[in-house]
């Protein structure tokens, strides 16, 4: 890890020299590569070393070389407050990309408004962040369930039962199936709540079989959750199952013998299998740079596209990296990029980035197919929920049950 | 036959919360209980044993091969630790803390970066079967009866083996031991080594039915710390009633409320118990029967 | 005037390090440089050793509890999250103003206060000691972070102030001084600094009198051998009480600056790893002395950070590395030994 940001820091130096001694952009990363997250987080920081070192290799951004100046949080909310008061107030950051779990973001996000700083958040979520200091490009409930649940609910039947993490994350996905099931006339035959941390299921795949669902909701969270797929295959349990989270960012796919994620389906925006021309050759360049990445998820692809939508933003702003000149680039909507997932674009209302979806499913031998494909689905929730952020910025985080409250 | 069924699945519930807090505390119920040290890296030793479990049916073992394997290596691991780092910390349990929480810093962090962040997982093996309306795991059965063959082998071996005899002499007594001629160094060793060793058992047994990654241990840490301690000293008078009563209770409280409830429960079952028997299961029952 | 005279001379005594020009001038010298650094110093240094602050009132009453009254509570990170969790609720629904903030630090410490008597009745006149109590309070340390992280949902909220389980509590306004002229709100910077910087000097000055008074007295007595002073006809049970109820109010006061300082408090600050880390500050130290202690503590946790900064994956082993050697070359903490050595005194008899 240091050996690699030591290459890309010379790199970064020796094209500086050449590009006239140019100041360079620096942009913070603040991402777990120890700790209990690490699992779907290192390869977040290998996504934007690829970037940088794309963007450098053509010129930089503006003609100026990315300067990479990245922090091991452990996996620890007080390392990411730290941190981000570090890379803010030391290092002088343009930007900084930073965060896995919602409440390393909360603990960051009050540094980040009081800093007057600028943020990426490269991780799907549980939605709501409204806040001008924030640019979110993870993907987002109305994005992963609107497209998910009807999907499985028209091909399995219309009984649901969902286990999700019992956490803010869990639970506010949990409530978005809930709606959009009784929304397509179906019914929630359970609802189950795991605290994180618990790796024994079988009170759960019992509770699971009493209540006789047509598929199964799993949102779980953290590596020792997902164990609930290797003890309910062998607890003989074989419903179809639907998750946002799973596959998509740890690769259950890879780590469990098959076949214990037979006939899961997974909206993600983007996974490694991913057969598309441009999705071929990211991932050619990636395993060029990183031989050993055991998985590249849809975290790094985030992560990777940030770095170039960031250089979209600076240039369309002429070269200003002033987050008010960088707002009025956003606000006219055209900040977007053809990533390996396919052409994304920022919603200028809430700062989030709408997606290609892929619902992925995994086949009896854990390979990948991709029964369908939903192109360019914005993210609408905030919008029409009321929030505005070209209007006003409330710098919070809202969920469904507090809404933004409308204008009178 | 409803009834019935009912029944086995309500026994197979409690008997699965059961085995899994005597297969967690077994380790640092030996550790703790007969050498009061306080091995915060309990959990590393764990996942030692499921590394080199999983390692070993990677290379071709069959499962209960692998199993013996990971535990043997573990358990030799554990030695080595002894002698360098735990022999210098009898008597000093608070030190114990530090020292082990270092010793768990150096063990997690090393097998990321030697390792990466996950192993590719064993597969459970044995499939399913069904009573009455519900489907259940062979495997955990096993898990189950591997619970009770541990409690009864570690019985036999510290009450009727020679070793058994010479461990708890020397921890008794260790002046009177040594004066005996008996080689107290080895003999301190060695038990280490033995609760590693099944720590490392458990991790084996764990590990087809789990994720594995560096931090896997941390799953089974709490519980195995308030099992040990509500048991009080004593591995079998303690630990094993311990384990018995802690799953009871979790396992009722998860089929009536959840898994959270049930959590909660066993974490003010603990609270409850240490009030009213301050000295933990043993100690109570050592008392009573004086 | 004497009984102050004699109040104050408890600073010195025998159950705290330094007594005479060897010790009070470099702790003078050092004291200075503490207050007159930020004059030379930049916004992210002051803030992060603000923050280095926050943590060492919890270090200080674990100090007094574990180093001077014998008692290993795990529990000190519950009693962090009650006085985070306090404040952040008075300051939501309450506001800012009119020095709102501050009253919020006391109740919150006062909070702190109440809940651990009643633990520590439950604790000590249930005779429970030892590693059953580390246990005990382990287990309500990790009962209230299972319990707070599930607090999502909307109708987990006091008044204005959603609990927001495990994302945490963000937006509390930073502690406010009530001034005339309009208040001075002090997000962590240097106003900030100097504010915790006294207060940490209040009490480390505080416990200093505590320790070497008749209370302090007994309370080692009772570390050393509670059957004795049970003999001698002292109630152990209310001078243990006591230690932990200060202990724990001071680690509520750890929670108040941290929540102050960051504007934010979550469940993972009562985890497990959370729980073992301020016994693993005290340790490296020295839990026999105070101002070993809080050295120490401050030296630990700068190590850890920089290592953290600077070694990349290897930070987490070379801390463990530093806890083993810590611990087989000066079991009595690294501070202490250093202090015994260059006063050369000899080595108590713990």
């Amino acid at each position: 890890m240091t050996r690699l940001s030591l290459i890309t820091a010379l790199s970064g130096i020796l094209i500086s020299t050449s590009l006239a001694a140019d100041p360079p952009i620096k942009i913070g990363v603040l991402e777990d590569q120890s700790g209990d997250f690490a699992l779907a987080t290192i390869c977040k920081v290998h996504g934007i070393q690829l970037a940088a070192d794309e963007i450098n290799a053509k010129g930089g951004i503006a003609g100026r070389p990315i300067q990479l100046i990245i922090y091991d949080t452990q996996s620890d909310n007080t390392r990411y407050q730290e941190f981000m008061r570090r890379v803010l107030q030391k290092d002088k950051a343009d930007v900084v990309f930073a965060g896995f779990s919602s409440a390393s973001r909360e603990a960051y996000r009050p540094i980040v408004d009081q800093l007057h700083g600028l943020c990426f958040y490269n991780n799907q979520y549980e939605g709501g962040v409204c806040d001008a200091n924030m640019i979110v490009t993870g993907a987002v409930p109305e994005q992963q369930f609107s497209t998910l649940i009807p999907w499985m609910m028209e091909k399995y039947g219309k009984k649901v039962y969902t286990i999700a993490a019992n956490y803010n994350f869990g639970q506010i996905s949990a409530e978005w199936v809930r709606n959009i099931v009784k929304q397509n006339g179906g019914e929630m035959v359970g609802e189950e709540f795991i605290p994180l941390g618990v790796s024994q299921f079988s009170q759960t795949i019992k509770n699971i079989q009493a209540a006789k669902p047509d598929f199964v909701v799993t949102l779980l969270v953290g590596t020792a959750q997902s164990s609930y797929y290797e003890q309910a295959r062998a607890g003989g349990l074989e419903l179809p199952m639907a998750s946002s989270v799973n596959v998509g960012q740890g690769y259950e796919h890879k780590r469990f013998k098959p076949p214990t994620l037979a006939n899961m389906y997974v909206t993600t925006n983007y996974i490694e299998e991913i057969d598309t021309p441009e999705s071929k050759d990211f991932v050619k360049r990636w395993r060029a740079k990183f031989p050993n990445e055991p998985y590249i998820n849809q975290e790094g692809e985030n992560s990777y596209l940030a770095v170039y939508l960031y250089k979209e933003m600076v240039e369309k702003a002429n070269g200003s990296t002033k987050i008010p000149d960088i707002r009025k680039a956003i606000a006219t909507g055209g900040i977007s990029f053809d990533a390996p997932e396919g052409k994304v674009t920022i919603d200028p209302k809430s700062q989030h980035m709408s997606h290609t979806i892929y619902l992925a499913k995994v086949n009896d031998d854990h390979s990948i197919s991709f029964p369908k494909i939903w192109p360019d689905i914005k993210p609408y929730w905030l919008g029409e929920a009321g929030a505005d952020l070209t209007k006003s910025n409330p710098h919070t985080q809202y969920t469904p049950s507090d809404p933004p409250k409308k204008a009178e | 036959m409803d009834i019935a069924s009912a029944i086995f699945g309500f026994l197979y519930q409690i008997g699965d919360a059961a085995a899994f807090l005597v297969l967690a505390s077994a380790g640092l119920a030996v550790v703790f209980g007969m050498m009061g040290v306080i091995n915060m890296a309990h959990g590393e030793f764990i996942m030692f044993g499921a590394y080199g479990t999983a390692m070993a049916v990677r290379a071709g073992l069959p499962l209960p091969l692998a199993i013996a394997a990971g535990s043997l290596a573990t358990g030799v691991i554990g030695v080595i630790i002894e002698r360098l780092v735990i022999c210098r910390l009898y008597g000093r349990p608070l030190d114990t803390i530090v020292a082990t929480w270092g010793i768990s810093l150096i063990f997690s962090q090393g097998t990321l970066i030697l390792l990466g962040s996950s192993f590719p997982s064993a597969g459970t093996p044995l499939g399913s079967f069904t009573v009455g309306a519900y489907s259940y795991s062979w495997y955990r059965l096993i898990l189950m009866l591997a619970a009770i063959v541990l409690l009864v082998g570690l019985w036999l071996l510290v009450n009727r083996t020679r070793f058994g005899i010479l461990a708890r002499a020397t921890i008794q007594m260790p002046q009177m031991a040594e004066a005996l001629g008996v080689k107290t160094r080895v003999v301190y060793s060695l038990t280490f080594g033995l609760g590693a060793a099944l720590a490392g058992l458990t991790g084996g047994l764990y590990a087809p039915t789990m994720t594995m990654v560096p931090t896997m241990g941390s799953t089974f840490i709490l519980e195995a710390f308030v099992t040990v301690v509500v048991g009080g000293a004593d591995v079998f008078l303690g630990t094993a009633p311990a384990a018995g009563a802690l799953g009871i209770t979790k396992a009722i409280f998860t089929s009536w409320q959840g898994q959270l409830t049930g959590q909660i429960a066993l974490l003010v079952a603990v609270i409850l118990v240490i009030r009213l028997l301050p000295r933990g299961l043993s100690g109570w029952i050592l008392k009573e029967r004086s | 005037m004497s009984r102050l005279r004699e109040f104050f001379s408890r600073i010195n005594g025998p159950q705290t390090f330094g007594s005479g020009p060897r010790f009070w001038i470099p702790l003078g010298v050092l004291l200075l440089i503490a207050y007159v650094f930020p004059l030379f110093s930049d916004d992210y240094t002051i803030g992060n050793v603000a923050y280095f602050f926050t943590w060492l009132f919890m270090a200080a009453g674990l100090c007094l509890m574990w180093g001077y009254g014998g008692t290993l509570s795990f529990g000190q990170t519950a009693f962090f999250g009650i006085g985070g969790y306090t404040y952040g609720i008075v300051t939501l629904n309450f506001g800012a103003d009119n020095g709102v903030t501050i009253y919020a630090l006391v109740a919150s410490v006062l909070l702190g206060a109440i809940v651990a008597t009643l633990l520590g009745y439950f604790l000590f006149y249930g005779r429970i000691n030892g590693v059953f109590l580390g246990i005990v309070t382990l287990a309500v340390s990790i009962l209230l972070e299972r319990f707070m992280a599930q607090t999502a949902g909307p109708q987990w909220r006091i008044g204005e102030a959603r609990l927001n389980g495990f994302n945490g509590m963000n937006g509390m306004p930073a502690l406010t001084i009530p001034w005339p002229g309009g208040d001075i709100s002090l997000p962590a910077g240097a106003g900030f600094y100097y504010v915790i910087l006294s207060i940490l000097l209040i009490v480390y000055f505080g416990i200093r009198i505590l320790v070497n008074s008749r209370f302090g007295n007994i309370l080692v007595a009772i570390r050393e051998n509670p059957q004795r002073a049970e003999m001698l006809g002292y109630d152990v049970r209310r001078f243990q009480l006591g230690a932990f109820v200060i202990g724990s109010a001071l680690a509520s006061l750890s929670g108040v600056f941290y929540t102050c300082w960051g504007q934010y408090i979550t469940p993972s600050s009562m985890s497990l790893t959370s729980a073992a880390l301020p016994i693993v500050w005290v340790a490296i130290g020295g839990r026999g002395d105070i101002t070993a202690s809080l050295l120490g503590a401050l030296l630990t946790l700068a190590v850890f950070q920089t290592l953290t900064v600077n070694g990349a994956q290897y930070a987490l082993i070379m801390m463990g590395v530093l806890l083993l050697v810590n611990v087989l070359t000066a079991p009595e903490g690294l501070i202490l030994q250093l202090f015994r050595f260059r006063f050369k005194l000899s080595p108590r008899s713990q």
